[in-house]
């Protein structure tokens, strides 16, 4: 699935000290964090979670980068960006699998819209934007090795089950997300960049 | 003699390896030096380590100071001027440190930055060789630390350009030969690490003559009379004595070095890192040899007070600003890039990340840890977030060059991870699961495994042919925009 972009880092001084500067990228990073807060409520916006997912990780790696150059405060903070970029990997994982599934269960079907995806993985673009990756898709739905009939009735158990446990990897996401929306979360991450800078 | 007239003065350096103290009778270009006496406290390990000074080091240093404050007694009551450099720069708790030493000794430490270090460190150096009746026009003064180091030019004694460079021999063992004696793979890393650091770093001239001062040069200078039968008043290292000495120490454990050529062990840890070094610098100034001093800060601050009195701090920072009376400020310019600037923290970055990453490959090569993938494609996500924080201060063309490269190694690594990741939450699966699920777990598990095993051919095929030096070199060619002055 294609990632959306880092977002540029303007105002950078390379004279200046790295503290100065790294505060202004974790700021952006921050942003870019929450840019994606409007798709938190819809659980099935797959898409645009991954991409909260991929910002939260640039935050935490900006944060730990420049440790030694933040405010010690901001240290804290980051276990909460840790925990958020955790529980949407979780979801995204298990979007992942659901998605392989549904078209090795689709496929069977056969006639089932999934044909273009089968009919021309090994040809599409790796970066193209798919969930899954499709030269997978393509070796594991290779028509020669079809589950049997009691490999299928699994695989229906296993989507039914991963359905059910990404309900609740997303509801355990969003109870976080929205415990730290209540105490300010962004506030209290940009008031801990803006504290004294470490001697 | 005016000499003789001179007064007695104690300069102590607190340095990320040793804390030294010179008692000497200053004049404002020469000194008799009276007591030299140098402790290994390795603040730096701590400050590395957690980025604070550990409360064994701040008393060891106390300790140490105490003792030094005695010995300066025994010469003079003129105050003390003691000066600290980079690892207490780096500290979080400096301030902590020195209100600390000053209410245990009374001192007042002096935090200096890196222009000022440099240019204390040359007058110190250089002083015995402007002696001399040929000394060279043109001189480089190399100030190798634990934390950092410092690398001075100039023509007839003028000042013509300085830098600090973040890169000292405790922080390269710590970084890349912890282990005693540190592997052939780990040295190589280093060797790699430096070369390519060195090769990125602006010189405006080459210097015919280097002058190497602080700990690890010193003790290379004792290793090779030991060792390799280096005349004693010789101070003079050629590049293949050099050479000889580190490969003595490369096979040797920290203990053995210090047993068998009397090194304090501490100092013997680190010593493979300072001839490392010596080494890769001697390598990029194309020397053939260098000289060694035992002067540096400690003598230069003398000097400097020697020369302008109370008010010899500012006095060396306004001429660290380019306005060298010696030195008139046209011809006098200052450090390339400013010690501890954006630009030069994010030029170390990229590098540091790129090895971090690249040790990974052989572990992946041998494909019998899904972690190694794991952890290689981690470190390809902080090389890119390194990549994304410095994107304006690099050439813009050098720059897509290098990120999609990087992204090309990601990309192939998430391609392994990912089906790792699906292969391992299935096998967990399958040991809880009823039944009635698992033949169809057992199936997806298969396919799955099918297909990263085809993927791990590919993934060989490319991490082979994956050249460390030219992506090394790439990340080193993002410097050029990155040594502009001005907004990025």
């Amino acid at each position: 699935m294609l990632m959306a972009k880092a977002r540029t880092v303007t105002g950078l001084d390379l004279q200046a000290s790295t503290g100065e500067n790294a505060r202004l990228i974790a700021q952006t990073r921050l942003d870019e964090l929450y840019g994606w807060e409007r798709y938190v409520d819809n659980p099935y916006h797959i898409r645009e979670l991954h991409n909260m997912r991929i910002a939260a990780k640039r935050l935490r790696y900006t944060l730990e980068i420049f440790a030694e150059e933040l405010p010690e405060s901001v240290a804290p903070l980051l276990k909460e960006v840790e925990q958020i970029q955790e529980e949407l990997g979780s979801l995204h994982d298990s979007d992942v699998v659901i998605a392989l599934l549904r078209l090795c269960l689709g496929a069977q079907d056969g006639g089932s819209g999934y044909e273009y995806v089968l009919a021309h993985a090994r040809q599409l673009k790796k970066k193209a934007d798919f969930l899954v990756n499709p030269a997978l898709i393509a070796y594991v739905l290779d028509p020669a090795a079809a589950p049997s009939a009691d490999e299928r009735h699994g695989l229906e158990a296993l989507l039914q089950d991963l359905h059910k446990r990404r309900g609740s990897q997303y509801t355990a996401f969003r109870k976080h997300w929205n415990r730290l929306n209540k105490r300010n979360f962004r506030q209290e991450l940009l008031d801990a960049l803006a504290g004294p800078a470490q001697q | 003699m005016q000499m003789q007239d001179g007064s007695v003065r104690a300069a102590i350096d607190v340095g990320s390896n040793t804390i030294h103290i010179v008692v000497a009778r200053c004049a404002p270009a020469d000194l008799a030096i009276l007591a030299d006496e140098q402790e290994l406290v390795r603040i730096g390990e701590s400050v590395t380590a957690t980025g604070e000074i550990s409360a064994q080091k701040r008393d060891d240093a106390i300790a140490t100071l105490t003792n030094y404050k005695e010995l300066a007694a025994c010469y003079t009551n003129t105050p003390l001027i003691v000066v600290a450099t980079e690892a207490i720069r780096r500290a979080r708790n400096s301030q902590q440190f020195l209100a600390a030493v000053k209410r245990e000794t009374g001192l007042d430490i002096l935090i200096i930055d890196g222009e000022v270090e440099a240019l204390l460190t040359f007058y110190g150096a250089t002083y015995e060789l402007y002696r001399e009746p040929h000394a060279p026009a043109l001189v480089g003064v190399l100030d190798l630390g634990g934390g950092s180091m410092e690398l001075v030019l100039a023509n007839r004694k003028r000042i013509t350009w300085h830098t600090s460079v973040p890169v000292g021999s405790g922080w390269l063992h710590d970084r890349y030969l912890q282990s005693d004696p540190s592997t052939q793979e780990d040295q190589e890393v280093a060797r790699t690490f430096l070369s390519t650091y060195f090769t990125g770093m602006p010189l405006p001239e080459l210097p015919p003559a280097l002058i190497a001062t602080g700990g690890s040069a010193n003790s290379l200078l004792l290793l090779a009379r030991r060792a390799i039968g280096l005349d004693e008043q010789e101070t003079r290292l050629t590049y293949e004595q050099v050479v000889r000495c580190e490969a003595l120490l490369s096979d040797l454990d920290a203990e053995t070095i210090s047993e068998r050529y009397d090194q304090p062990l501490k100092r013997a840890r680190i010593l493979p890192a300072g001839a490392l070094i010596i080494h890769a610098l001697m390598l990029r100034l194309q020397l053939g040899e260098i000289r060694v001093s035992t002067h540096g800060i400690r003598e230069g601050a003398l000097l400097a007070y020697a020369r302008y009195g109370d008010r010899w701090l500012q006095r060396v920072k306004k001429n660290a600003g380019g306005a060298d009376d010696d030195a008139p400020a046209e011809e006098s310019q200052v450090s390339e890039e400013q010690d501890g600037s954006f630009a030069q923290t994010g030029y170390r970055l990229l590098l540091e990340r790129t090895h971090k990453m690249l040790e990974w490959r052989e572990e992946v090569l041998k494909h019998e840890d899904i972690e190694a993938v794991h952890k290689m494609r981690v470190a390809s996500r902080r090389l890119r977030a390194v990549l994304d924080a410095y994107e304006a201060a690099c050439d813009a063309k050098q720059f897509r060059r290098v990120y999609r490269r990087v992204k090309e190694i990601a990309d192939i690594l998430g391609e392994a991870r990912d089906t790792d990741v699906m292969v391992e939450g299935l096998q967990q699966r399958l040991e809880r699961e009823e039944e009635k699920a698992r033949p169809g777990i057992q199936w997806l598990i298969d396919r799955l495994s099918a297909y990263r095993e085809a993927h791990q051919v590919k993934l060989e095929a490319f991490l082979r042919k994956l050249d460390d030096e030219t992506l090394a070199q790439q990340m080193a060619s993002l410097r050029a925009k990155g040594n502009a002055h001005g907004k990025g």
